[in-house]
């Protein structure tokens, strides 16, 4: 359920595993599609399938959908320009576009052609041009309705910052007709900019339809929405349910998807045990946005098996020290905090080896310049060597850092502030007896998670020293999706900051502003896994996860884990017997 | 009784001036997530996060935000709209409310009818194995977690996944308007457990407050006066031992009717409760001001029906 203003991992309703990344996905590329059994070629046609959730969409709106749950409604409803097939997380394929984003002018034009014959659902009816893409991308930008990542991926385009106050259109994104649509950028970030045309903000919305909704503050275009994708979104009821229909305005030719079943319904606001038992024994269902229980992945791994499928989410937990704070600035007292702490414990908090691998530094495995980091092992520092904690090695560091008795011994209270429900909850209270271990006193502070973030760990004046809950994960398979944000010291903000170590590295930051203009795959996966290196060297944090998700699915139904989401692809998903 | 009533009226009033007022100020200056930030995700631009704040007029003073709710709740019977959804938050409210109704007379039901029937039963049949048995069911109706009692009656009777397979289970809640029979159906269960911790302390009550009252001296004048047992314990007995029942009930209802948090979760009926529950795990502030201030309503509403109900089961009450 990971539906928090940040793409920061959030906590799971009593779960334990990580629940959602948001456009997140898979770990390596070109893994088979055909996770859950289901098969990516072959399925019948017809059925309602049930979506189990435990929760709501945090948005409707492809304007602002920006979670895992989300994506898993708005990829089968909307086209986007390029949309990800389940067995791909690497390059999303041509979906509303024609072909390939065109890359010119050293990097710093995008062009893209979009296809013929792709209609808006009733009461639209009409066929979608490129400034319905145009328009989807701006309305992205403005305060009514508040996208949480165009300013990201998109802030480079000329003109971005004036739009909407000085400019009514973003100098940048021009339509010289209705096929066609031209980005310019300011710097040469293309590559990420084409990846960035996955997600779902690149979704056409007509504006002669639309402007009068998102006048509203926030909009409303949400309550009134059409579609392009093979389903329409026909009741929405908050917290409740959600029911798609085939779109009677999809034309299969000019579509990839198979989209067998004929009804989808998104059942909300269920129990995540009851509603697992529910799938595992009942028919047609599947789970939505959460990650199966503890309890359930353990039955399910031995009496049904071909029931679950664990996918890489492409997400890092870890436990920032705050590098501003003493003595968190010394280096050494921070080695000291990795050495001694038992991941192995902080992983178990959330249901032990099935929720993920131990992490050793942050970019995720299968992400490019996760190998480049190191792998699975790490990059071989002796603070992180073990996983169940060396107190020895501890107070070396600890001595080496001014505290000859191998313990901290100031008078200083170091404030801590977690999440206040499970399974956070449990992690927090495992970190601070890690602390506990080299003498540290807290302040520890327990609150909801979304409190957590937006009061006090994203808010660098909180002066908060040790965030134990936070995490990130990534928006496409891009490893400064991962990186930039979490640990690029020129990105630290007053607000909604999510460098929460507060690293300002000139080296590491350097670093970064060369890598983003990289374009060569390797290249690139190199530096990125290099700046991992250093980051992890500096000691910002205590990686100890690498999430996966546990997916679940009835015996008559044909799951397909779309990769790139980590979650079941309804548009591959059948059922056995329609 | 008129004077009484409008009265207790312009208290109502002011006693949900102060909820909202208390509520307000509660989620506006301690600490809470900040609306702003949550609606800009990730990596904001600061100055989009800026834009969002005066756009949501969260730049002004809790008061100035405070007085423009006021005056859109009183003119317009306006609640705001949500930071979630972007929806009405009174249509929502509305929405839900049906459900939580309907969950909540069919548990007062029950546990009125099975509260006082045991409660007579225990009370005249004293320190038999009748009253020894009802009243240890009642101390473990009382004892149960609904949440837990919630879970454990779907694991055993629940179609799906119970292993008697007996009642509907969870998420299988129909509006009445839709299917009045399948209404009825899926609601069994959920009106059982939510009743049974009421069932058990209204029994237990009505038992004390019985006992109590049978060994005044007016019954056993009624006694002398040759009337019959039964009418002794029903007219005279019983009359006077419920006057307390009546109070709790009304609270009860009141309470319940602000949402069943806990039942509604278990169960996925999409009532107030959930809604609540909901809009506190979210930071939605339009949401659960909404949500307390229907609550509010519904328990002051009730203390007064409660009230006016006195009057008639105690002669000794009148309003003047």
């Amino acid at each position: 359920m990971q539906r928090h203003a940040l793409r920061a991992l959030a906590p799971v309703v009593a779960v334990g595993l990580a629940v959602g990344a948001a456009a997140c996905g898979g770990g390596s590329s070109n893994k088979s599609g055909t996770s859950g059994n289901g098969n990516v070629t072959q399925g019948k046609k017809g059925g309602t399938l049930q979506v189990q959730a435990a929760g709501d969409f945090e948005h409707v709106d492809p304007g602002q959908a920006y979670y895992q749950f989300d994506y898993m409604m708005e990829f089968v409803t909307q086209r986007p320009l390029y949309n990800w097939k389940p067995n791909t997380n690497t390059v999303p394929d041509p979906d509303l576009a024609a072909g390939p984003p065109q890359v010119s002018n050293g990097g710093k034009t995008v062009t893209v052609k979009i296809k013929k014959g792709v209609k808006f659902s009733p009461p639209v009816n009409r066929e979608v041009t490129s400034k319905d893409v145009q328009y989807a991308i701006e309305r992205a930008a403005t305060p009514n309705v508040a996208n949480g990542y165009v300013g990201v991926y998109f802030g480079d385009v000329v003109g971005w910052k004036d739009f909407p106050k000085k400019t009514k259109h973003v100098a940048g994104i021009t339509t010289p007709d209705n096929q066609t649509i031209v980005f310019k950028l300011a710097r040469p970030v293309a590559g990420t900019l084409a990846q960035a045309l996955s997600l779902p903000a690149s979704a056409p919305v007509p504006p002669e339809y639309a402007k009068k909704y998102d006048a509203k503050n926030p909009s409303t275009y949400a309550q009134h929405m059409v579609f392009t994708g093979p389903y329409e979104m026909t009741t929405y009821q908050p917290g409740k349910k959600a029911v798609l229909k085939r779109n009677p305005n999809w034309d299969p030719k000019t579509d990839w998807r198979p989209a067998y079943l004929d009804q989808i319904i998104f059942s909300m606001g269920n129990d995540a045990t009851v509603a697992s038992r529910q799938i595992l024994g009942g028919q047609n269902q599947v789970s939505g946005d959460f990650g199966a229980p503890a309890p359930i992945v353990k039955q399910a791994s031995t009496s049904k098996k071909d029931q679950i499928t664990f996918t890489p989410s492409s997400g890092n937990r870890y436990v920032a020290l705050n590098t501003t704070i003493k003595p968190l600035d010394n280096i050494n007292v921070r080695k000291a905090i990795i050495a001694a702490t038992d991941r192995t414990a902080l992983r178990l908090t959330r249901g032990g080896p099935s929720v993920g691998d131990i992490a050793t530094h942050y970019i995720p495995p299968g992400m490019p310049g996760f190998e480049e980091a190191g792998g699975m092992a790490g990059s071989g520092l002796d603070f992180l060597k073990n996983p169940n904690g060396d107190l020895a090695l501890a107070q070396s560091y600890m001595k080496k850092g001014g505290f000859p008795s191998g313990k901290y011994t100031g008078s200083q209270k170091l404030l801590m502030v977690g999440d206040n429900a499970e399974p956070g909850s449990k992690t927090a209270q495992v970190m601070q007896q890690q602390l506990q271990k080299l003498g540290f006193k807290l302040n520890f502070r327990q609150v909801p998670h979304d409190t957590m973030y937006s009061k006090f760990c994203n808010v660098p004046k909180s002066k908060v020293a040790i965030c134990p809950n936070v995490g990130w994960l990534k928006d496409f398979e891009d490893a400064q999706t991962m990186m930039d944000p979490t640990f690029n010291g020129t990105a630290i903000v007053p607000v909604n900051n999510s460098n929460w170590p507060q690293l300002n590295d000139p080296k590491v930051n350097a670093a970064m502003k060369k890598a983003e203009l990289v374009t060569d795959a390797n290249a690139r996966a190199k530096a990125w896994g290099e700046i991992d290196k250093m980051v992890t060297a500096l000691a910002p944090a205590v990686p100890w996860l690498w999430d996966k998700q546990a997916n679940i699915r009835s015996a008559a139904v044909n799951g397909v884990i779309n990769q790139f989401n980590a979650s079941w692809d309804l548009a591959y998903t059948s059922l056995k017997n329609p | 009784m008129g004077t009484y009533i409008i009265r207790r009226l312009l208290w109502v009033v002011i006693l949900l001036f102060l909820v909202s007022l208390l509520t307000f100020i509660i989620f506006y200056l301690f600490p809470s997530a900040d609306p702003a930030a949550l609606r800009a995700g990730r990596q904001p631009n600061p100055a989009l996060v800026e834009q969002i704040r005066q756009s949501l007029g969260l730049d002004k003073p809790w008061y100035v935000q405070y007085g423009k709710y006021m005056k859109n709740l009183i003119l317009h019977f306006d609640l705001g709209t949500s930071y979630q959804n972007n929806i009405s938050v009174k249509t929502q409210i509305f929405q839900r409310l049906p459900a939580t109704i309907s969950l909540t007379v069919g548990a007062v039901v029950v546990w009125v009818v099975a509260g006082v029937s045991v409660g007579i039963l225990s009370a005249i049949k004293r320190r038999t194995w009748l009253d020894r048995t009802a009243m240890t069911g009642a101390l473990i109706g009382i004892s149960a977690p609904v949440y837990w009692l919630g879970l454990v009656s779907l694991y055993l009777f629940a179609s799906d996944i119970g292993k008697f397979k007996i009642f509907s289970g969870a998420n299988s809640y129909v509006p009445f308007s839709q299917d009045p029979a399948k209404w009825f159906s899926s609601l069994i269960l959920p009106w059982l457990v939510l009743a049974a911790s009421f069932a058990a302390f209204y029994a237990r009550l009505l038992r004390a407050n019985l006992l109590e009252t049978m060994s005044e001296d007016y019954i056993r004048t009624a006694r002398a006066k040759g009337l019959g047992e039964r009418r002794v314990i029903m007219r005279h007995g019983v009359r006077s031992a419920i006057t307390p029942l009546v109070t709790a009930l009304g609270l009860d209802i009141g309470i319940l009717l602000g949402g069943a948090i806990l039942t509604e979760s278990v169960f996925n009926i999409p009532g107030v409760g959930r809604l609540a529950y909901d809009a506190i795990t979210r930071s939605d502030l339009p949401m659960i001001q909404g949500t307390v201030l229907f609550g509010a309503f519904f328990i002051v509403m009730a203390n007064l029906v409660v009230d006016i109900a006195y009057a008639f089961l105690d002669p000794r009450v009148r309003y003047s």
